[in-house]
């Protein structure tokens, strides 16, 4: 079981919020970016041979804003240099407002049957202070054009202005219009994003409203049928996102693009945000990779739970003791009884309960030295 | 190198208020003098230590000796001594003074003379010495010189007619200053061949020569060999080495009376050899050590323990090491339920230890807590017994105290007239006694006032300077003490009494405190998983209630493109954090809540 990310590092215009490798003025660069990404794939594929591959994951930036034709060459590729499984999950990050009939026809025969819809909020004046290019009507396009396709859809949470009856028309019109799975992140203000100035003038909805919304998310997705499988993913039964899943199982990926991440054979490894450098280095018969550590021993064991402990499933004890071939208990009995009161426990594993699911990361650094 | 003669050596000081010029004029004067070359000269190289440097201050003494050949064509020696400027330090200051036969006073023509100029200044008259009046900044468009001489001879009474005008910063008429050293300050005197008397007027631990004394010969002199010993102490010492500040050490074959020095010898513990203690011939004493100075007592106490309990040693370590350079520092081992061994330490004022709370940190890389500084009460018990009570949670029961008396100031603060009213409306609310109000000069009032030390501590330099927009100055003595109604006030957390958040205070305060008190801590102990009271209590009556309400958010977002390494590192930062708190029972506490607790009052 492993993943294959690529990252598309184009959109129309920077949303408020945004701190991720996404460059508007740069889409005249598009053709050239993915005659890299080709490139990177095909010298990748030698050492990945004995992998298979189950999820590929188009994220961004707006994967939909480039000529659909480079998705398609890009999952060609994919095929002829990777074992596919015949069952993967092939997912497209899209814009409401970037989609229609022709680029989805291109979409279904590269192979994508899973798209991510970046909904956000249904309230066009909140849209536009994010400076979002859709508006609610889009996605309801959008979500039309899709009808029988699988889809997902992002929904943000602690918006300016965003009240509880904002977040349940929001996820109404998720669910109503065929979402199978959300995404409900709460807004974090990065440094140096438009954002960040106004948490700075403490205009951010506080930790209160937020989790107030949170709480209301998950109780009012759980009666749409939406089962919280991960602190922040609901999905109904069989629709969870297996690419993501595969992140929080510690599963191995590789990624392809500018700040693409991979995890494989215990080496994660991280490409520059750089388109320039990016297309220099493989120009140049040279990988883009700026960082690259080796993870062992305690270090591997304390991820596996960070990353465990954000689902809904937990640790498996005996999936643990496969895995490192030794005894969970044994490997934390120093720090479990610190966060014990905050754990569900039972014979075959150990999970954070619900109610402090939210506050995950104050109980997940006890594990820490 | 030959010996200088008496007349041709000048030891002096220089006083300025901050800002004023003195670390500037200092280098100037090495440089005119080629002790260092203006290109490798590194800004107010005096200045060493980089808290120095950074706030613009002189803490430790750094001594400099410089040689000027004279209009006269002879060769004189000058050894110029430092002094630091702030009042905590005023006892530095009669260290420095005793060492010198005279003073060079630089005020700003800008801003005339400064409250802790004048007082520096009265200290220089007490021990004698003369004084040389300098006029800076004379270039700056807004210098008034004809006014701030008129202003220098009413105020301290001193001829300023032939005062150096200058601009230290400019390199203007300093060769002035110079010939004005040799013509208007005294040559030291003393008997070359009577047996040592050498006064220690700082030291310092160095990891291979030891104990580095800083010394002013007043009579006889020492050379390597020489067996000596101090008066204090029976130990006897044999020098290792002699020499004098250029402004490194600079070893040289002996020193004698009149000069200024250091002499190393072997000497382990600077407890053998104490500030302001005189050494002498271990053959053939002297019969009575020099008038040592007036030994500095801390007035300002708090417990310093480390953030990680088990750096008890490296903390111990520290602040024995800052010890051997600051005899006014003084600490004993203690002993809290919350923070567990550290030591509670006696300061000369809040800046003293705000420095030494840095220094630690920075010097030793060691974390540490300190609590809410306190003054030292007398507390009269039932029995007849009297005990000084520097710690409040070492405060003996209510029931076992007949009354309790706390320490009052004599303070000092001169302002335009213009701030009268606001700064006695502070004292007012700091319980102070209105003593006296006069004028100093035209422009500005001195304003006497008793105030009860603890009032000082809080938050009065804030307030002082935000109600007299920075214009108004003040320098205080403590003048004894007075019976007081005075009342423990006790923090609970959780539940749990914190006896490192307790604090002293005079009943009518109290209630107001408390809630102070509690309302700052709520903001800055962060939420944690369980919801956590904060209550002010006073002899078991809770009189103040607030919440920390429980986390409920506290959750890494989506990983873009599978970086796990970022999140890794977020959680790290987070514990790294976590790290710097400290758990009193299961509450974690910032290590700065125990000092926030006394900005209360500026709100």
């Amino acid at each position: 079981m492993a993943g294959i990310y690529i990252h598309v590092p184009f959109c129309k215009q920077k949303c408020t919020y945004c701190d991720f490798a996404s460059y508007p003025r740069e889409i005249g660069k598009a053709e050239l970016y993915f005659g890299c990404l080709y490139k990177e794939m095909k010298s990748r594929s030698m050492a990945l041979k004995n992998k298979t591959f189950d999820t590929v994951y188009f994220g961004g930036g707006t994967p939909s804003i480039v000529d659909p034709k480079l998705i398609l060459g890009c999952m060609r590729l994919i095929k002829q240099c990777f074992n596919l499984s015949e069952d993967a999950e092939v997912t497209l990050e899209i814009n409401p407002g970037t989609m229609d009939r022709n680029k989805l026809r291109v979409y279904k025969e590269a192979g994508i049957n899973r798209f991510s819809v970046g909904l956000q909020v249904a309230d066009d004046g909140i849209l536009r202070s994010l400076n979002r290019i859709h508006n609610t009507e889009d996605f309801v396009n959008t979500a039309k054009i899709l009808q029988g396709y699988n889809f997902s859809a992002d929904v943000m949470i602690g918006l300016i202005g965003e009240t509880e009856e904002i977040l349940q028309k929001t996820l109404d019109l998720a669910v109503d219009n065929g979402a199978k799975h959300l995404s409900v992140y709460a807004l974090k203000a990065e440094e140096g994003t438009p954002m960040y100035s106004k948490y700075l003038n403490g205009d951010l909805p506080d930790e209160d409203a937020v989790r107030d919304l949170y709480d209301f998310t998950v109780s009012y997705l759980a009666q749409k049928g939406f089962n919280r499988y991960e602190v922040s993913n609901f999905a109904l039964s069989g629709y969870h996102s297996r690419h993501n899943l595969n992140y929080w199982k510690r599963g191995e990926y590789i990624g392809f693009g500018v700040a693409a991440s991979s995890f494989i054979d215990g080496r994660r490894f991280t490409n520059t945000e750089s388109i320039d450098e990016y297309v220099h280095c493989l120009l140049s018969d040279r990988y883009a990779e700026i960082f690259s550590e080796d993870i062992v021993g305690e270090e591997a064991k304390f991820e596996y739970l960070m990353l465990r402990l954000r689902t809904a499933l937990g640790v498996n004890f005996s999936e643990y003791k496969s895995t490192f071939g030794s005894d969970f208990y044994t490997d934390f009995k120093q720090k479990l009884p610190s966060v014990i009161k905050y754990m569900d426990v039972d014979d075959n594993r150990i999970k954070i309960k619900d109610e402090y699911l939210y506050v995950q990361n104050n109980i997940i650094i006890q594990f820490m030295d | 190198m030959a010996k200088t003669k008496k007349q041709n050596i000048r030891n002096f000081c220089i006083i300025a208020h901050i800002d004023h010029g003195k670390s500037t004029l200092a280098d100037r004067l090495l440089e005119m003098t080629g002790q260092v070359s203006a290109r490798d000269m590194e800004e107010q190289l005096l200045d060493s230590m980089d808290l120095e440097r950074e706030r613009g201050i002189t803490i430790k003494l750094t001594p400099a000796r410089m040689y000027y050949t004279a209009k006269n064509g002879e060769e004189y020696v000058f050894n110029l001594i430092d002094t630091p400027g702030h009042v905590d330090f005023s006892y530095e200051v009669s260290r420095s003074l005793a060492a010198c036969e005279g003073a060079i006073l630089v005020v700003d023509a800008t801003q005339g003379v400064q409250a802790q100029t004048l007082a520096n200044v009265y200290l220089a008259l007490d021990n004698d010495l003369e004084i040389l009046p300098v006029i800076n900044k004379i270039d700056l468009a807004s210098a008034d010189i004809e006014g701030t001489k008129a202003e220098i001879e009413d105020t301290i009474g001193l001829d300023c007619s032939s005062a150096p005008l200058i601009s230290a910063k400019n390199g203007i008429n300093i060769e002035k200053v110079l010939e004005k050293i040799i013509t208007d300050l005294p040559a030291p005197v003393g008997d070359d061949d009577a047996p040592l008397k050498a006064l220690i007027f700082d030291s310092y631990y160095d990891n291979f020569k030891g104990v580095i004394c800083f010394v002013r010969i007043k009579d006889g002199s020492v050379k390597v060999g020489n067996k000596i010993k101090t008066f204090l102490s029976d130990k006897i010492f044999e020098v290792t080495e002699v020499g004098t500040f250029s402004p490194n050490l600079t070893p040289r074959a002996s020193l004698s009376a009149g000069e200024v020095g250091y002499i190393a010898a072997s000497i382990k513990s600077v407890q053998d050899t104490r500030v302001g203690d005189t050494f002498t011939d271990a053959d053939n004493p002297a019969k009575e050590p020099l008038p040592g100075y007036k030994e500095a007592l801390p007035v300002v106490f708090s417990g310093v323990y480390p953030l990680d309990g088990s750096k008890f040693n490296d903390l111990k370590e520290a602040i024995s090491k800052l010890k051997l350079n600051d005899a006014s520092l003084t600490f004993e081992a203690e002993n809290s339920m919350a923070l567990g061994f550290g030591f509670r330490c006696g300061f000369l004022g809040l800046l003293h230890m705000e420095i030494i709370q840095q220094r630690i940190e920075r010097e030793f890389d060691l974390e540490i807590i300190t609590t809410a500084p306190s003054v030292s009460y007398k507390v009269y018990k039932t029995d007849g017994e009297m005990v000084m009570v520097e710690n409040p949670s070492k405060l003996p029961d209510i029931d076992k105290i007949d009354y309790m008396e706390e320490p009052i100031i004599s303070a000092n603060i001169y302002t335009p007239p213009d701030y009268v009213g606001p700064i006695m409306d502070l004292c007012q609310e700091k319980r102070g006694v209105f003593e006296d109000m006069t004028y100093v000069d035209a422009k500005r009032v001195r304003l006497k006032y008793k105030l009860p030390l603890n009032e000082i501590i809080f938050d009065f330099f804030d307030g002082l300077k935000s109600r007299t927009r920075g214009y108004a100055s003040f320098d205080y003595e403590l003048s004894g003490y007075e019976k007081s109604d005075l009342v423990k006030l006790d923090m609970y957390l959780n539940g749990d009494i914190c006896d490192a958040l307790a604090i002293i205070v005079h009943r009518e305060k109290a209630y107001a405190r408390g809630r102070a008190i509690a309302e700052r801590l709520k903001e800055v102990i962060p939420r944690q998983m369980f919801e956590i009271p904060i209550q002010a209590a006073i002899g078991g009556k809770i009189i103040a209630r607030e919440t920390v309400k429980a986390l409920r958010k506290d959750v890494l977002a989506k990983c873009y493109g599978g970086d796990i390494t970022r999140k890794k590192k977020l959680l790290e930062k987070q514990k790294e954090g976590k790290k710097k708190m400290r758990r009193l029972g299961t509450v974690e506490i910032p290590s700065e809540a125990f000092m926030s607790i006394l900005k209360i009052d500026s709100d």
